[in-house]
């Protein structure tokens, strides 16, 4: 339990030994929840804080945020939107969704998640949520015990850290191998797990890495966890987003050998992270996780999920009829990298050790022989801001200290402009 | 290896897991789980019990409200994250909105948009709960807020309102149940379950009270404006100066979107009190790990708010008022079932049974099984609420089937004599 707050000095004077403010307007000192108003910085909060001291001079171009929405080149081919519209306009969608999800949208998602898997998902495997936010919650929530910890990915995602503290779940980190395409250390997965582990999240095509694990790696990762009794959290909110020879292997493929449960969204492949429209998805052949199900359903029983009239579009935004959309998001992010690529090759003081097949990210890190004057990621996340105007994601708030983190999901000519901003500033620390 | 298996498990951590059963949409599902499916056809369901009349047509929302979002949609410019605490435009659409009613203006920054109302409850339980603290709730009141107290720890004590009063708050029970530990009184108004509609003169003793107490006022007004009969709806925010009140709402119910989820926090603190202390950043942490509406929805709102005719209010407030009167005129026809108060606002009626005038009928939950099965017709228990051995009544629905309802209660009453 968190400890009580103290009293805040920084309080207006004349407050009352008891704690209470009495003055003409007179109302308690306002004690606060005292996890929450500890909590760490976020990557929202430090993007804030980069953003707000740019180069006057130079337009903002930002590489720091996982969101390629605002680019009309992504959007080209079906419009997604049209099935939200149909749905406004039905008039039958305005009401509370039922819990969990309105039955034929579970239907939906169920089917669009059992493509590639063996044991296909039934609409009562599926949870909506609002977003992979909300779906990282549930998950969380529902596994957490007294004193018990989970581990996560390092580099990884800091909404699972800032979930954990919240639940007081104790996070262990696992480490991503950056020579071996950001694979799962599986000797330190072992070493960190003991009888208070609840689960270990594998974030697959990776945030923040790109990495896009193969079928034979996935298949380890299984079998340790099985080894271990943990179930997996298969965090696929990239879920499609591959390009060159990678494949994407949805982990429910693998859960004749260890329960898995998927969370995914519309965001990244749908380019609609402001939808807030997720799942979650249990596959549990053996019925160990029945209790956690159970658990499940009734935290989302007091929960209203995704917005009706986005659900409701479901089925339409999940048909294949949205393959040519797909493809050439997929085209495009795809000659983004290959632009990034190229032009980190060209930067010495970056470099790129496991080159991206998916998602949107790549880590690079940063040579300091190369930089003078720049003594870790944060400083050069922010001079490169005030200098060049260009955002970044300094690794520190990912996990990796002295690396950064490189969005790629805008158009090819935005990332080339950046990119060579980023050279001039390299140079110039030389 | 066994005994490793359990790990997997959910591990009686009941205080974190809220109590679906407890809630409205629970004893609903109860209620409706004794309806008779055999005689479906000839006695088709009719829903007293809910909170959402959106599926009836005449309470389908205003085209101007479908235009808004479609709008905002077509413009491809919102499917992108949106700030934590709301997009700017929603802030202040909201902030203007409730300003029109007071006399302290709200600025965008006094604004948090979040998924619903009950977001909004989440949101400020979450925040407000430490240990040793707790805050004040009506009984009968909402039964979400007991469910996220129950979740985060907080303690709850009740306060009572009074059926023979109007429904009034009972300021002594107020006075009661506070101490030093006490962070807020919650006011649902106009009321769920009572359907009253507080006068600016019990508000303003509330307020002088919640001063006198040092404890701020959370005041629920998710059915702001739904004032149907001549009492005057008076936001809460008008005693601002006098006690920090935050105030909740959504556009769920005057829109008639409830599926939509957007609502608002709007921090009415002219003296600063509140913003003096951690709340308002501890609100913003909470909210930038918490399920967020929809960009695009929240594009939507200020047109939404500032283009909604005024022919579609008055038109849902004259099928409220009508329907209330029906449901009033009905039930004082029925012996066993006494209604203190003619309904004034929101979409309920609180009505008190009469178990000397009942046979074999336990209480209220009893009851309402019973009235399920035989009639298929769903009310939803007191206890639901608060308040066992009384009703819950929603006259929110098209009149003919509010009617048949009725005739139905009446008829199982006449039967269970």
């Amino acid at each position: 339990m968190a400890p009580t707050t103290q009293i805040d000095s920084s309080l207006k004077n004349g407050y009352q030994s008891n704690g209470k403010v009495k003055n003409n307007n007179s109302c308690s000192v306002i004690k606060c929840n005292a996890t929450l108003a500890e909590q760490k910085i976020s990557i929202r909060g430090l993007v804030g804080k980069l953003l707000s001291s740019p180069n006057p001079d130079k337009e903002i171009l930002s590489l720091g945020v996982g969101d390629a929405s605002a680019f009309a080149a992504f959007r080209e081919g079906r419009d997604v939107s049209r099935c939200i519209m149909e749905s406004v306009n039905s008039g039958t969608f305005h009401g509370y969704p039922p819990a969990h999800g309105f039955p034929f949208v579970r239907r939906a998602v169920a089917d669009y998640l059992s493509w590639g898997v063996s044991q296909k998902f039934n609409e009562k495997d599926v949870f909506m949520t609002v977003g992979g936010t909300q779906a990282i919650q549930v998950i969380l929530t529902v596994l957490a015990n007294q004193g018990c910890n989970v581990l996560l990915p390092r580099p990884g995602f800091p909404p699972y850290e800032a979930t954990c503290e919240i639940n007081h779940i104790e996070p262990r980190y696992y480490d991503l191998l950056p020579n071996s395409n950001w694979e799962v250390d599986l000797d330190q997965v072992r070493n960190l797990t003991d009888s208070k582990t609840v689960g270990i999240v594998v974030i697959n095509p990776n945030n923040p890495c790109g990495a896009v694990y193969s079928r034979s790696h996935l298949t380890k990762i299984a079998e340790t966890a099985a080894e271990l009794n943990l179930p997996l959290i298969a965090d696929e909110i990239y879920g499609h987003m591959v390009f060159r020879e990678a494949k994407f292997v949805p982990m429910a493929s693998l859960c004749s050998i260890v329960p898995v449960l998927t969370l995914g969204a519309l965001s990244k492949r749908w380019l609609v992270p402001g939808w807030r429209c997720g799942w979650v998805a249990i596959s549990d052949r053996n019925g160990a996780l029945s209790q956690v199900r159970m658990a499940m359903e009734r935290l989302m029983n007091v929960t209203s999920g995704p917005a009706s009239i986005i659900q409701a579009a479901l089925p339409g935004l999940l048909s294949d009829s949205n393959d040519e959309f797909h493809s050439n998001v997929v085209k495009l992010l795809e000659s983004s990298e290959e632009a990034l690529f190229h032009m980190i090759q060209k930067i010495p003081a970056l470099i790129c050790h496991s080159r991206p097949q998916g998602s949107m990210f790549m880590m690079v890190q940063l040579d300091y022989s190369l930089l003078k004057g720049i003594g870790d990621d944060m400083e050069f996340a922010s001079k490169l801001m005030k200098e060049e105007s260009v955002l970044i994601l300094p690794g520190t708030v990912i996990g990796l200290e002295n690396w950064i983190r490189i969005f790629f999901g805008t158009p090819p000519d935005l990332l080339k402009e950046a990119m060579g901003r980023i050279m001039s500033f390299c140079s110039r620390y030389a | 290896m066994d005994n490793r298996r359990e790990k997997w498990g959910y591990k009686g951590i009941a205080g974190v897991i809220p109590n679906f059963d407890k809630t409205v949409r629970g004893y609903l599902n109860l209620i409706t789980s004794h309806m008779d499916h055999s005689q479906i056809d000839q006695k088709p369901m009719i829903p007293l019990g809910h909170g959402d009349p959106s599926m009836f047509s005449c309470f389908r929302t205003s085209t101007v409200v479908e235009d808004a979002v479609v709008g905002s949609l077509r413009s491809g410019m919102f499917n992108g994250y949106a700030n934590t605490s709301g997009i700017p435009s929603a802030k202040r659409a909201v902030a203007d909105f409730l300003s029109r009613d007071l006399p302290n203006p709200l600025s965008p920054d006094d604004i948090y948009i979040t998924s619903g109302c009950n977001h909004a409850i989440k949101i400020l339980v979450s925040v407000l709960s430490c240990p040793g603290a707790n805050i004040l709730l009506p009984a009968p009141g909402y039964p979400y807020y007991e469910v996220n107290c129950e979740s985060t720890g907080i303690e709850v004590r009740h306060y009572n309102l009074q059926p023979e009063k109007g429904w009034e708050v009972d300021l002594a029970s107020v006075e009661a149940q506070s101490d030093e530990n006490t962070v807020a009184i919650v006011l649902i108004n106009p009321g769920n379950p009572c359907g009253t509609v507080f006068s600016y003169d019990h508000l303003l003793k509330i307020a002088k009270i919640a001063n006198k107490l040092g404890i701020f006022v959370i005041s629920d007004e998710v059915y702001h404006g739904l004032a149907f009969r001549s009492k005057p709806f008076v936001p809460m925010g008008v005693f601002a100066s006098i006690v920090p009140v935050l105030t909740l709402g959504s556009i769920s119910k005057r829109w008639l979107v409830p599926g939509w989820r957007l609502g608002w926090i709007a921090v009415n603190d002219p003296n600063r009190v509140i913003r003096e202390t951690k709340m308002s950043d501890t609100i913003l942490k909470y909210m930038s790990t918490s399920p967020q509406p929809a960009t695009f929805i929240q594009a939507a709102v200020s047109d939404i708010i500032e283009k909604t005719e005024e022919d579609f209010f008055y038109k849902t407030i004259l099928t409220l008022r009508e329907s209330a009167d029906i449901c009033y005129a009905l039930i004082q026809e029925i012996d066993c079932i006494i209604c203190p108060h003619n309904p004034e606002g929101s979409m309920f009626a609180m009505v008190k049974l009469d178990f000397s005038r009942l046979a074999d009928i336990s209480d209220d939950v009893d009851f309402c099984c019973k009235l399920a099965k035989e009639e298929s017709v769903v009310i939803l228990p007191g206890t639901a609420v608060g308040l066992s051995n009384w009703l819950r009544i929603t006259f929110a629905i098209d009149l003919p089937s509010l009617e048949d309802g009725l005739v139905k209660l009446r008829n199982f009453c006449n039967r269970h004599k």
